[in-house]
């Protein structure tokens, strides 16, 4: 799967074991008028390869400067396909800077207990899942 | 007169790539008075966020495709206000009242934007997304007027502890 490019943002794309996942890196700012015609295929194909090769998602936050709220709605599209799918999510974020903290904090709302969906606030340099 | 006082009062032309420019030289501004990184964070966000909805919401039918940016404060408070036209028959300020009346009738403003989150989830489309964002991760007050066909939303924050980059107290 190839990373993705986008006007301010940019999301690398990265396999790694301990367990099986696919790595998104976002970097940069996603700020799109419309960022759901762009990230929703991208998603997608994520969900595809994941489910295909039996691999979990994780996002990792900890090097995006800002995202507008259009964003946070084509991240909950992906919590909500995610879940449809059976594909377990992952969402890591530096939790030292306080707009990452407030925003994905809030999205515990979506953790149902059923280990599919996990927030996980950590050190920039991110650790094994 | 507080030595801190700051104010910006800018036309905005509707061009969505103006919402990173301004919310960028606002973020900028805060940054070169104030050393309150999640301050500068929020007001920067605030602003983008009203920005993006000026140019969403606005009537960009008639006149000349400018709106208006405000933000001013001090030390203890900040203010971010936009001003946009919108047309005689538009929805716009109802749509915005009952956003805010939706945050009001919430516990908090964290239970007002993970509520909205569900809804979004739930198909319930991301209109007011933004403006409950700013009560939450902004942690502002808002506030909506209407007035010769001009809409301005208003978003208010007190600034704990702000740092000052001149070595003045925290204000507790």
């Amino acid at each position: 799967m190839q990373a993705l490019k986008n006007g301010d943002l940019s999301i690398d794309v990265a396999t790694a074991e301990g367990p099986p996942r696919i790595e998104f890196t976002w970097r940069g700012k996603s700020n799109d008028r419309y960022p759901g015609r762009v990230l929703g295929p991208f998603f997608s194909d994520a969900l595809a390869a994941a489910t295909k090769d039996a691999r979990l998602i994780e996002l990792r936050f900890d090097a995006l400067e800002h995202f507008n709220s259009s964003t946070v709605g084509a991240l909950i599209d992906l919590i909500q396909r995610a879940r449809e799918s059976k594909v377990r999510l992952v969402i890591g974020y530096d939790a030292s800077l306080g707009w990452q903290r407030l925003s994905f904090d809030a999205l515990k709302v979506f953790d149902r207990g059923d280990g599919l969906f996990e927030l996980r606030p950590s050190a920039k340099a991110g650790g094994a899942v | 007169m507080s030595t801190y006082r700051f104010s910006i009062d800018v036309p905005v032309e509707n061009r969505w790539d103006n919402v990173e420019r301004v919310r960028l030289a606002v973020q900028h501004c805060f940054e070169a008075v104030f050393r309150d990184v999640t301050g500068r964070d929020a007001v920067a966000m605030v602003t983008g966020e009203l920005l993006e909805n000026a140019i969403k919401y606005g009537d960009w039918y008639s006149g000349h495709g400018i709106f208006r940016l405000r933000v001013w404060g001090d030390e203890r408070r900040s203010a971010v206000a936009v001003t946009n036209p919108v047309a005689r028959s538009s929805t716009g300020p109802d749509r915005v009242r009952e956003a805010l009346a939706f945050i009001a009738a919430q516990p908090n403003a964290l239970s007002a934007y993970q509520a909205r989150l569900v809804s979004v989830a739930a198909g319930g489309g991301q209109g007011g997304l933004g403006l409950v964002r700013v009560a939450y991760e902004g942690g502002c007050k808002l506030s909506v007027g209407f007035a010769d066909d001009e809409l301005t939303v208003t978003a208010e924050r007190d600034q704990p502890a702000v740092d000052l980059s001149h070595g003045a107290p925290l204000h507790a």
